[in-house]
């Protein structure tokens, strides 16, 4: 394959999708904004290092999302190993934050902040799940773990996003899909 | 009374982002300078690689595959206990060849040559390509396989081998091959994930999957 025809495809996904891997991005990294956007160049950056594959994909758009999941979770150990010295415990930074619920922005807010105080594999798992609406299946395999661990991943996951948004006065209904 | 809110809607309202937008040619720029130091880091390994497979060369028992890559889950061949012999190269196919690798509590009797651990710890082993193909990361399964311990029984098209039964999966561009753990071995299943167009056939992804031990420490996935 030539460099031009590569280089052409590349820029066509990426004006047409970068936004959708932004925006998952956004979730995967809990809103910190500057953080999901190394996520999605260094996405961007492989998935044009390996362009045959996402020629050869069913989906380029969910080869590259499954690109970024993976790339969010290698950034997110090296953050951590970074951070973990510094951070105070990320459940209790949900207390610092005035939930005055009733618009959106506040429920963002809200629901950043719990995303922020799940695990990044459990996070991905809460995306991958209920955001892109893969199956267990296929969160697994995304995510490189068996069904039963994105099972109790999620289930855990949920059950702390409710009680946070239950205590910011919100109730979270969860479709079994 | 409270509000309430499906999780997908909350989910989208929170992904919602104000950024401007990012002009493509900066991400093409960004991705043409990795790939040239690709290049670059390609062409020293492979003059340090020619003395390298000239050591190689010497005392190694080399198993072949002749078959071409398996599509997922298709068998290639009824006899899959031929696959130890020696031989020569395809130029394609994987070669394994007999000599120890360890990644510890795993180790496998067998080496897909060009490959190497690039992460292990009790619950499983990533071992990936080292053309520099594949992330560095350990955590992105993209192109490498995936070696799982499972409390689950092993399912998919069964296939028995050297008395070993043993049983494959495939979709999405992957193959898993699974089987149950030897007398003696932490019970369980391991599983294996091959990703299907880096040049596995199913008797070498057999061969290799029977050469895995699984020692004391190893722990089943969670769930």
């Amino acid at each position: 394959m030539r460099d031009d025809e590569r280089s052409t495809e590349f820029v066509a996904f990426t004006r047409a999708h970068r936004t959708d891997l932004v925006r998952t991005a956004t979730l995967l990294c809990a809103g910190d904004e500057a953080f999901a956007e190394d996520v999605v160049q260094t996405t961007l950056t492989r998935l044009y290092l390996s362009w045959s594959r996402v020629r050869r994909a069913d989906s380029a758009l969910a080869y590259a999302r499954r690109s970024l999941t993976h790339a969010f979770i290698d950034e997110a150990r090296r953050a951590h190993r970074r951070r973990e010295t510094t951070l105070a415990d990320p459940a209790n930074a949900l207390a610092v934050e005035p939930a005055t619920p009733g618009s959106d922005p506040e429920l963002r807010e809200i629901v950043l902040s719990a995303l922020a105080s799940l695990g990044p594999r459990q996070r991905a798992v809460v995306v991958l799940r209920h955001w892109h609406d893969l199956d267990v299946a296929e969160t697994a395999k995304a995510l490189g773990c068996s069904p039963g661990t994105v099972k109790s991943q999620n289930a855990r996951a949920l059950a702390h996003l409710r009680d946070v948004l239950g205590a910011a006065d919100h109730d979270l209904i969860l479709e079994v899909s | 009374m409270a509000p309430a809110h499906d999780l997908k809607r909350v989910l989208q309202s929170a992904a919602e982002t104000h950024r401007p937008a990012v002009d493509p040619a900066d991400d093409l720029a960004r991705a043409q300078t990795a790939a040239r130091a690709r290049t670059r880091r390609r062409f020293r390994a492979g003059l340090a690689g020619v003395a390298t497979v000239a050591v190689l060369a010497v005392g190694a028992v080399v198993v072949t595959d002749r078959d071409q890559p398996a599509a997922p889950g298709q068998a290639q061949g009824a006899d899959h206990g031929t696959g130890h012999g020696t031989g020569t190269g395809t130029g394609h196919g994987i070669e394994l060849v007999s000599k120890r690798l360890d990644a510890t509590p795993y180790t496998f009797d067998l080496t897909p040559k060009g490959w190497a651990v690039q992460g292990q710890d009790e619950f499983g082993v990533t071992i990936a390509p080292t053309d520099g193909s594949v992330s560095d990361s350990p955590y992105d399964f993209e192109g490498k396989l995936v070696i799982m311990f499972d409390p689950r029984p092993p399912g998919g098209r069964p296939v028995d081998l050297d008395g070993r039964r043993f049983w494959i999966t495939g979709d999405s561009g992957y193959t898993t091959i699974s089987t149950r753990t030897l007398p003696g071995e932490p019970d369980g299943a391991v599983r294996i994930q091959y990703p299907d167009d880096t040049g596995w056939t199913e008797d070498t992804m057999l061969a290799f999957t029977a050469s895995v031990h699984v020692g004391p420490g190893a722990q089943h996935g969670v769930g």
